[in-house]
């Protein structure tokens, strides 16, 4: 039994040895503790201008967010600040008074030496950002964070340090959240184009990302799309974002799309944005707002979803009112589609897909068509009428009709016996077949490209092949000089094929 | 109202436009002299934090100009009275009191967004309507456009055409009235599609005209071919289509994959 329960415990110890050594020394992972080798981060980020580190720092956010509570926030500050700062006490200020004991961890983490001097701006910042979110999970601190949330921004305009980019991003997020819980989501509108307008101007690609998202997302809220439409058409999306940012702003711009029935635009997007959607489990949420919405698209350019995604575990739940739609559609029945349409109609308006999925009645309909065109060779308008649950035989005419011109089916209308005649399918096996390719081709290609684009190269390790490059040319130099001087030797050998 | 003068002009306006049968003549002076009104008194458009009673009484103003334009078939004019509306009716809608008149005049430009085939602008309209999908089935105004383009995209046009009697006022009907233009050409392709030969007596009826000169016009402006004696119209099939290999689309996707692959190699 000892043995057994051994095991485990080494490898861990020996996976802890290894992190060990790969990076700086790791503190054990106590919040208080990752939020300071963060800071430790941080400062690199700004002395090495390399905004990766940075972005080590933010990734670990979200579940750093869930960890905090007053001691820890409150450790994290008094162990960064020296004792004197101004800064410190301001941000303690934030936090309801502290017990009085002293802090557990101080033998527990061997601190290098206080501080001395305050750390840079970053990581005031940072700090701020760690506080919002903690007072976002009350209530009651409410007003508090919106008072944080814009000292925060005017200090981060008036510092305006490239270095604070990443950072700044995740401020405006929490600037949105803010308002939103606060209920007031549209007077955050004047702010973000302010900050937008002067981020584009800054070259400033993070901000700009998230505050375009933000934005989006804000018009969207209020279901101003026009308003939306006009923003994505008049800024254009860093091609720098990071992967989530362009996720959700793929996802937007499928959905503006969808709405203006540009269904392919719209396809294209939201799978760009599945495609970049961080994986199913770390965010359910948006992996789920993404399938409704492929989902709605798909059946509108008349293509019917995988079944498989519909059994996918994070999407089977919340997917099964769209299930039932997609039976509906692709079994052509008018009666089933509206019930469904009925039973879920909450959840639809809550996913804000309703009006998209009314639109699906033509889908029906023509489905339906051409499953009886299919089936029978000949049909009178009076059994279309019976089995599609039309209103009267004098629509079945007009709407058998508008699908031979729209191709839907092949075959004609026979006035005076009051029947559909239908034709054979074509093979099938026309242009359209390389269109379809083509798209799959395009979709390839595009991954490929964005891929390659989405590689990181270190900075100045070009500079040592430039290095290498120089000596080369230095040698060929005095190669070079070798020959002329040595010219009168051999006039006439032509060219140095010769000599070997 | 910011004079005395501006004051007796409105309710004049309102006692011309309320009267039956209106005076459009005089309402469309009325409404000019108004306009240069509200400009001297800065609410037209409305600036920053104005008279709440201002608001309401421009906004008076600029719905009977809505609705006057559609009468004398302006649809311009409209267009304008609408779009200045719509201050009033997103950005004020908290502070002012609700109009009657909003949901008609909403649903009115979305009839017109649907006669001039507007289709991606008429759902975008739609989708910014703060209304549900209950509120929007159990308003007249809105529901009324909403099943016209139901129906127009189905193909069920009879319906459309006897919505016409069915329009919530009786503006819609000016607009109603223009789409049955449209609607024609849509049957009238469709039969070309659709059919071999076609009575003339079913035709008429299929194209909702009331005596054959009105069809046999409409017939020679499309070209059918008209037997009078076995009365009934011929749809001349434009030909068995061959399936035509587009060389010239397929030329210029490999060339596009021979680059893409020249690029990753």
């Amino acid at each position: 039994m000892a043995d057994v329960e051994m095991k485990p415990a080494d490898t861990i110890q020996d996976k802890f040895e290894d992190k060990k050594d790969a990076k700086e020394p790791t503190p054990p992972p106590t919040p208080a503790a990752e939020i300071k080798s963060n800071i430790a981060l941080i400062e690199k980020a700004v002395w090495s201008l390399e905004p990766r580190f940075a972005h080590r720092v933010l990734r670990s956010f979200t579940a750093l967010r869930k960890k905090l509570d007053d001691a820890v926030l409150r450790e994290a500050i008094q162990e960064v600040y020296p004792a004197d700062s101004t800064v410190k006490g301001s941000l303690l200020s934030w936090l309801p008074e502290a017990p009085t004991r002293e802090s557990m961890d101080v033998d527990g983490v061997p601190t290098t030496k206080p501080p001395t001097s305050d750390p840079v701006p970053e990581v005031q910042i940072y700090l701020q950002l760690l506080l919002i979110h903690h007072l976002l999970t009350k209530p009651e601190t409410y007003p508090k964070a919106i008072t944080l949330v814009k000292e925060t921004v005017a200090k981060m305009q008036a510092l305006n340090r490239r270095s604070m980019d990443p950072i700044a991003a995740k401020v405006w997020y929490a600037v949105e959240r803010v308002h939103e819980l606060a209920g007031d989501l549209a007077e955050a509108r004047p702010l973000f184009l302010a900050a937008q307008r002067t981020a584009s101007l800054r070259h400033d690609d993070e901000t700009q990302a998230s505050l375009i998202n933000r934005l989006l997302r804000n018009y969207l809220h209020y279901s101003l799309y026009d308003q939306a439409d006009k923003l994505v058409s008049k800024t254009t999306f860093p091609t720098s974002a990071s992967n989530p940012q362009f996720a959700r702003y793929h996802y937007y711009l499928g959905r503006i799309k969808a709405v203006q029935l540009n269904y392919t635009e719209a396809h294209t997007n939201v799978r760009q944005a599945i495609r970049r959607a961080p994986h199913a489990k770390t965010a359910p949420g948006f992996y789920q707002a993404v399938h409704k919405l492929f989902v709605v698209v798909e059946l509108l350019m008349g293509d019917i979803p995988d079944r498989s995604l519909f059994r996918h575990p994070v999407l089977e739940k919340a997917l099964s009112g769209y299930f039932d739609i997609v039976k509906a559609v692709r079994a052509g029945s008018l009666s089933q589609f509206q019930a469904t349409l009925s039973q879920y109609s909450a959840q639809f308006e809550a996913d804000k897909t309703h009006t998209l999925i009314g639109r699906l009645r033509q889908n029906v309909i023509k489905t339906g068509i051409r499953r009886l065109s299919l089936s029978y060779s000949r049909i009178s308008l009076r059994d279309i009428c019976f089995k599609l649950h039309l209103d009267s035989e004098e629509d079945a005419e007009y709407i058998v009709g508008k699908a031979i011109r729209d191709g839907v089916i092949e075959g004609r209308i026979v006035h005076e016996q009051g029947w559909m005649e239908c034709d054979g399918q074509k093979s099938g096996y026309g242009p359209e077949v390389s269109e379809v390719f083509g798209k799959r081709i395009a979709y390839c290609l595009e991954l490929h490209n964005q891929s390659v684009k989405a590689m990181r190269y270190p900075l100045n390790a070009h500079r040592k092949e430039l290095a290498a490059a120089e000596g080369a040319r230095e040698r060929e130099k005095e190669l070079a000089k070798e020959i002329q001087e040595g010219g009168d030797i051999d006039d006439d050998d032509v060219g140095p094929g010769d000599a070997f | 109202m910011a004079t005395p003068h501006m004051a007796s002009l409105y309710h004049e306006l309102q006692r011309v436009f309320e009267a039956r049968p209106t005076d459009l003549a005089k309402t469309g002076k009325l409404l000019t002299q108004l306009k240069i009104g509200l400009v001297d008194a800065g609410l037209y458009p409305p600036q920053g934090a104005s008279n709440l009673e201002d608001l309401v009484v421009t906004r008076d103003i600029l719905e009977i100009g809505a609705l006057w334009s559609t009468r004398v078939k302006d649809i311009p004019s409209f267009d304008r009275y609408f779009s200045q509306l719509q201050v009033f009716y997103t950005d004020y809608s908290s502070v002012l009191p609700p109009s009657k008149r909003e949901y008609p005049i909403r649903g009115l430009n979305l009839v017109r967004l649907l006669t001039q085939n507007r289709i991606a602008d008429f759902h975008t309209t739609l989708e910014s309507l703060p209304l549900s999908a209950d509120q929007i089935a159990e308003s007249p105004y809105i529901s009324h456009p909403v099943n016209l383009e139901r129906w127009l995209m189905e193909g069920s046009y009879s319906k459309v055409w006897n919505a016409r009697e069915e329009a919530p006022t009786e503006e819609y009907k000016i607009f109603v009235d223009s789409l049955v233009g449209t609607i024609r050409n849509e049957i009238a392709s469709c039969e070309e599609a659709a059919y071999n030969s076609l009575p003339l007596k079913d035709a008429a009826t299929l194209l909702f005209f009331r005596n054959q000169t009105e069809l046999l016009s409409f017939a020679r402006e499309r070209g059918w071919q008209i037997d009078l004696t076995g009365a009934t119209i011929h749809f001349t099939k434009k030909g068995e289509e061959k399936i035509e290999i587009p060389k010239e689309k397929l030329i210029s996707q490999n060339l596009a994959y021979a680059r893409e692959l020249e690029q990753i190699i």
